[in-house]
């Protein structure tokens, strides 16, 4: 990842415990906020842990009584963008090879909707495939308002951008999975 | 609210993001009608999905991030903060701080009382009087002329030339 090997200073015994405590009780949301921007194990992992030196270092600047995991996912959406830039384009993103339709035992129940359709069948699969196509704010915005049920006012803070930013992408962002998914839902009838 | 509701005002109805006014316009809305309550439907369905499929990926953080993170905190080069306090260890600082106020004893007039100040006119006639033993000698003649210059002040330029001004000024500058 992009996190510069700067000197880390040795950690005094309030740190050690407060990096502790960060990783036992946030490194599962990081992980997986991180494997939702990235789209991969690796670059997650790496992500996470560039975020907790992160933490590491900067653990003063946190101000006791606000949202620690909002405070940690701006860290990570700050180097998933940095490392973005650094990249120059996307994520390597694990897309299984077999992109066949998936098979159902029994009898496929009635669909009221596409994504009902999506939802009944268990297709988490497609729909985070579909949410890998999306652009990387507009995955991001997906994630923080749809799966993390952050705000809009919290994402513009996380993200560092303005609630009509937020709404615009996240508008266009759903706008899009619609398409996608149904998309994909008429490939699978096919 | 006669319109049907577009995406995007039911996009940020499903999010809670509408004013009071509109949410509740919103409602009255869809209570009467059925395009719309689809819509809706679709797109409450899809963040349900998206929460489902995000629940169905969860995953533990590997340990190997935790291990990964503490192995680059303690093999990490010490910054300088480090270094200087490494240097403030008790160890290290109580040589330290002794050699600070020995070097700071040393360095100071304490360790060297000043000596009595003494006047150039006395090295002067001191050096006169040394070589006046060869009182031939041109440099002895004109140090015993500044000698004198110094202790009685010349009034006049005049004064000086005729006392042999130059070979005086010539002289103090051997002695400098």
């Amino acid at each position: 990842m992009g996190e510069p090997r700067t000197p880390i200073e040795p950690p005094t015994p309030e740190q050690a415990e407060f990096l502790e405590r960060a990783m036992t009780q946030y490194g599962k949301a990081t992980y997986n906020f991180a494997f939702r921007l990235t789209g991969n194990e690796a670059d997650a992992r790496d992500l996470t842990q560039d975020a907790f030196i992160r933490v590491y270092r900067a653990w003063r600047s946190f101000a006791p009584g606000t949202s620690f995991l909002s405070w940690i996912y701006r860290i990570v959406t700050n180097l998933y963008r940095d490392e973005l830039r650094r990249r120059k384009g996307r994520f390597q993103e694990e897309i299984p090879e077999d992109n066949a339709p998936q098979a159902f035992g029994g009898e496929r129940p009635l669909a009221v909707t596409p994504i009902e359709d999506f939802v009944d069948r268990q297709l988490s699969e497609p729909l985070s495939k579909a949410l890998a196509q999306l652009s990387p704010d507009q995955r991001q915005v997906v994630v923080l308002a749809d799966i993390e049920e952050y705000s809009y006012q919290e994402i513009a803070e996380i993200m560092g951008c303005s609630i009509g930013t937020v709404r615009s992408r996240l508008h266009r962002a759903r706008a899009l999975l619609r398409r996608l998914v149904e998309r994909a839902q008429a490939q699978q009838e096919r | 609210m006669n319109d049907h509701l577009s995406n995007d005002l039911l996009v940020d109805f499903v999010h809670g993001e509408l004013p009071p006014e509109l949410d509740a316009a919103a409602h009255v809305h869809l209570a009467g009608c059925a395009a719309c309550r689809e819509d809706f439907e679709l797109e409450a369905t899809l963040t349900e999905a998206l929460r489902a499929a995000a629940k169905a990926e969860e995953r533990e953080m590997p340990s190997l991030v935790n291990a990964a993170v503490w192995d680059r905190i303690r093999s990490a080069r010490p910054g300088p903060m480090a270094r200087v306090a490494a240097w403030l260890r008790p160890a290290y600082a109580l040589p330290l701080a002794a050699a600070i106020v020995a070097g700071g004893f040393f360095a100071s007039p304490l360790a060297h009382p000043s000596a009595p100040k003494i006047d150039a006119s006395y090295y002067l006639e001191a050096h006169a009087a040394d070589t006046s033993a060869t009182p031939l000698s041109e440099r002895s003649s004109a140090l015993v002329l500044e000698t004198s210059m110094i202790t009685t002040a010349p009034s006049s330029p005049s004064t000086l030339r005729a006392n042999g001004g130059v070979a005086a000024t010539g002289a103090v500058d051997g002695v400098h």
